[in-house]
């Protein structure tokens, strides 16, 4: 072992400019340097990163990603275009962060990167007024959103719009508006102006819970989350949805959007916390994870005991049924075979794997069917799916010949981007699964 | 001072002319030649610690004709060639220290053949190992050699590495199951070495030169190994001690007891504690250490061997001794023990690691010696490693900004190695010499092996093109492991 040492205070200084300021990385929100440090480049994470086995580029993988933002923090390369380029060719499906044995979380540093993107290269005035209205004016207030939608051909295109948020910030991919439309399913009425603000529980009560309501289940899959709040009620608790919650904050994390997610953040802390609830429920995997990641972000912000009560309380639907223990005594058969495709934002970014399977098998009558590389992510992720659509058309098809092998009849997930991605493949490949949320499945066998 | 600005000097790369990356694209196609700075910061490290140096262009060839024509300009425009694979590997061999060309055989990933009446595979030099291992279990076949990153490594690597594994006890290293090489020598002749015959003494053993020898003497584009009937039983143990010396006293017993498992894995405390954090399948985070024992072959000589294990296991007081109830809990613990290196990584930002390896009967003494090593220079360190070969890990826990640390470090290493080989061990039982162990080797081979050594290298490579830097200390500190340099990328 030879270490050859360098002038202590040189080596150091060459490293931080100031104690503010990380390297070549902006002062405001730049990722932290350990975590970067904290990779020992084993590689454990290739396998498992749908860019690499695309490109098969090391800069496209995780362990090249991380070099790229550590040699950005060590002042050996400027936050160039090509490091753009990387942060936002990241699926962040954070399969990386479930195979690093290191503790290494690659996708959360090229989330940070996107920030720090924007502050490097402003979009276009064009460009930053409709990221603008669409992050920080639509998202922000969901009356507003679900008031612009009411002439359905706006709904719809305002529904794409909303999609491709960040229009302006890189380029879309060429057919992009033919697959947003493709991909929407008809569209009803959303949701959170019908659910009631209180659903009483079915049979024996066993607590209360607050309803998180996504904006996309709202607008896109009512349908879906009509039977999550069903599903719920019939399990013995009443189910609070507050009206005033807003957008969890996932879009503007993923954006690079900081600042407004932590204000979204905010906002829905004090609603939920106001209300007396046992759990916070959501059957929105993205959701989900970013109502997790509110004692991060909003660290320093907002009270600790009240971010770690609030963090306590959070739950996937099916992480939430699984603890809570599923009643079954009154459940129909549905007699299908169905096979399960965990969304990233479900198994990795929430460790969430077996519940919603066991929840399935729990349903009388229906046989699971597991197809190969289930945790692979489907190529949606979030706007990733319209920015590089051929990629994500190839990663699509790996998913989609793993859905047809297993032969079954249904198609089951739990997020509503990936819900987008598999239906739209199905359909495009002229496969008959049917491809339904796991609370759709389930509430299959609920009596009425 | 002065060091450190002839390394930056040295390490900056001197422009590459856009004529000769048109013709490498032309040769190879737009997207197996990468040159942008991200590309090259990317393609200059493995998992070796702090060793980082930028190539000038990386290349990806799909075939050995295409391996041909991308050597041909390297030499003709005086660029280093490094192989690289995965960059998986642990002492810095694909490392370009002295910047040049990338030669990355990840896109040569074809199985060629599986070869049912000779019992043999041949694949390119890019294939993964687990792919490789996966499609001849599918044909009924084995092939045991299992690196650690076997999921992620090539067969290349592994060829230039002469990589082990957690099976070695029993089955062997790389080298014992590589029958023909083939491979493209610094002159652009195409060498094609053994074959399927199972005896071959003709001449000097030109693919016993080829594998371990780390990219220095050829490029190897083709390997075709000797695969094996699999095991039809097994059963894996797992021992828990209060003392880490025993664990090793029960291994050297083990061996003596004429009993050989395939496997015979060890953890100390801090592994086990750094493994259990990440795959939390409850290993005890108490016990001083833990082996992993698995027999296998047939059924009858499996009970009778796995019957001699647990009455030694019994007889040293291991804590505890389980018996996995499954393969797939068997398997479950075998990844766990795959992942200790980089769960170690958890602790710190440094990892330094080892590759100390003593014959068996040593085991016990290496521990304590580890013990006290580690309290005199006031370091943390985590050891795991292949017990049933002698062959351990301990690996430094440090922060690399911290130069008092990594001077105790360096001492650790130093005194250890002194031992090491005063036993009779050696320097590198599987990670090879790279960069991280140059000047170890005369000290273990003596200044008449390295010339012989070096006179090899210079019928093979008379030019020095060929992965220049690693294996022989030439005393040029830019070739050394470091700290990372200071390179600047120009924007």
């Amino acid at each position: 072992m030879r270490v050859i040492q360098k002038p202590g205070s040189m080596w150091r200084k060459a490293f931080v400019s100031s104690p503010e300021t990380l390297g070549n990385f902006k002062s405001k929100d730049a990722p932290g340097y350990k975590d970067m440090l904290q990779c020992m480049r084993c590689g454990f994470c290739l396998p498992t990163c749908p860019t690499y086995a695309l490109t098969g580029r090391e800069r496209s993988n995780p362990r090249g990603r991380v070099a790229l933002a550590r040699a950005v923090a060590e002042k050996k390369l400027e936050f160039t275009r090509g490091v753009r380029e990387e942060a936002f060719f990241c699926l962040d499906c954070r399969a990386c962060t479930t195979a690093c044995p290191s503790g290494v979380k690659a996708g959360e540093i090229m989330e940070v990167c996107r920030s720090q993107s924007h502050a490097f290269y402003p979009p276009g005035a064009m460009g930053n007024a409709f990221r603008t209205f669409i992050l920080e004016k639509m998202l922000v207030s969901p009356e507003r959103l679900e008031k612009s939608m009411i002439p359905t051909r706006l709904y719809q295109r305002l529904g794409l719009q909303w999609l491709v948020r960040h229009l302006g910030v890189l380029k879309l991919g060429p057919d992009w508006m033919e697959k947003a439309e493709g991909m929407l399913p008809p569209l009803e009425k959303p949701l959170r102006p019908q659910l009631p603000e209180m659903l009483s529980a079915r049979g024996e009560k066993r607590g209360r819970i607050g309803f998180f309501l996504g904006c996309v289940m709202t607008l896109i899959y009512p349908h879906v989350s009509r039977q999550t709040v069903r599903v719920l009620a019939h399990q013995g608790f009443d189910v609070i949805t507050p009206k005033a919650a807003k957008c969890c904050g996932a879009p503007h994390l993923s954006e690079g959007d900081r600042q407004t997610a932590r204000e979204l953040a905010l906002f829905n802390l004090e609603l939920f916390l106001a209300e007396d609830v046992d759990a916070i429920v959501t059957d929105c995997a993205g959701c989900g994870a970013a109502l997790k990641e509110y004692e991060e972000i909003l660290e320093g912000q907002a009270d600790r005991e009240k971010l770690a009560l609030f963090r306590s309380k959070v739950r996937d639907v099916s992480e939430f049924l699984g603890e809570a223990g599923l009643r079954t005594e009154d459940l129909r058969e549905v007699r299908k075979t169905v096979t399960y495709h965990e969304p990233c934002h479900l198994c990795h970014a929430q460790g969430i794997s077996a519940q919603p399977r066991e929840l399935l098998k729990a349903v009388p009558g229906v046989e699971l069917r597991e197809m190969s590389e289930a945790s692979w992510c489907c190529g949606s992720a979030a706007t990733w799916g319209l920015k590089f659509s051929e990629e994500s058309r190839q990663v699509l098809d790996r998913k989609l010949g793993n859905v047809q092998s297993t032969g079954a009849e249904i198609l089951a997930t739990a997020n509503p981007g990936c819900h987008l991605q598999l239906a739209w493949g199905v359909n495009r490949s002229g496969m008959s699964q049917e491809v339904l949320h796991v609370m759709e499945v389930l509430g299959q066998a609920v009596p009425d | 001072m002065a060091i450190m600005r002839k390394g930056l000097k040295r390490n900056k790369p001197p422009m590459i002319s856009k004529a000769i990356i048109g013709l490498l694209q032309e040769k190879l196609g737009a997207r197996n030649v990468l040159h942008e700075k991200e590309d090259l910061l990317t393609l200059g490290y493995d998992a070796t610690p702090g060793v980082h140096h930028l190539p000038q262009v990386v290349v990806y060839p799909k075939t050995t004709e295409e391996v041909i024509s991308a050597m041909e300009i390297a030499c003709r425009e005086g660029l280093p060639i490094v192989p690289r694979g995965s960059g998986t590997g642990l002492s810095g061999g694909s490392v370009p220290v002295r910047g040049g060309m990338v030669l990355g055989l990840t896109r040569m990933n074809r199985i060629l053949e599986i070869d049912e009446e000779n019992l043999t595979a041949t694949a390119e030099a890019g294939v993964i190992t687990l792919d490789l291992f996966n499609a001849v279990a599918a044909r009924g076949l084995f092939y045991p050699p299992d690196p650690g990153s076997q999921k992620v490594s090539t067969l290349g690597g592994n060829v230039a590495e002469n990589a082990g594994g957690l099976r070695g006890l029993k089955y062997g290293v790389t080298r014992d199951y590589v029958m023909a090489l083939k491979g493209v020598l610094p002159d652009l002749s195409v060498i094609s070495t053994g074959g399927k015959s199972v005896k071959d003494v003709a001449g000097y053993g030109f693919k016993d030169l080829l594998v371990g020898s780390e990219g220095t003497l050829g490029i190897v584009t083709e390997i075709t190994v000797k695969l094996v009937p699999p095991p039809r039983d097994k059963r894996t143990f797992l021992a828990y001690f209060d003392d880490v010396r025993t664990a090793g006293e029960a291994v050297s017993r083990i061996i003596a007891a004429k009993i050989i498992p395939s496997t015979m894995e060890i953890m100390d405390r801090a592994t086990i504690n750094c493994v259990e954090d990440y795959v939390k399948i409850g290993l005890p985070r108490q016990m001083a250490a833990l082996l992993l024992i698995e027999v296998d072959g047939h059924p009858a000589p499996v009970a009778e061997e796995a019957e001699g294990v647990r009455t030694i296991l019994e007889q040293v007081n291991a804590a505890e001794i389980h018996l996995a109830r499954d393969a797939s809990q068997a398997a479950d613990l075998a990844a766990a023990r795959r992942t200790a290196l980089s769960a170690l990584a958890r602790v710190s930002p440094t990892t330094l690691l080892e590759d100390a390896t003593v014959p068996r009967s040593r085991l016990a003494e290496t521990f304590s010696e580890i013990e006290r090593l580690t309290e005199k220079y006031r370091l943390k360190v985590g050891t795991f490693g292949h017990a049933g070969d002698g062959n351990l890990h301990p690996t430094v826990l440090c922060d690399e900004r911290d130069h008092d640390e990594m001077a105790r470090a360096h001492a650790f290493y130093n005194d250890l190695y002194e031992k090491v080989l005063s036993w009779g061990g050696t320097v590198s039982g599987e990670h090879g010499i790279g960069l991280a162990k140059k000047e170890y080797l005369a000290r273990q081979i003596g200044e008449g092996g390295v010339r012989v050594m070096k006179r090899i290298k210079n019928a093979f490579d008379p030019e020095g093109v060929l992965n220049p830097g690693k294996i022989f200390d030439e005393g040029d500190p830019e070739t050394r492991q470091h700290v990372e340099e200071g390179f600047r990328v120009k924007p």
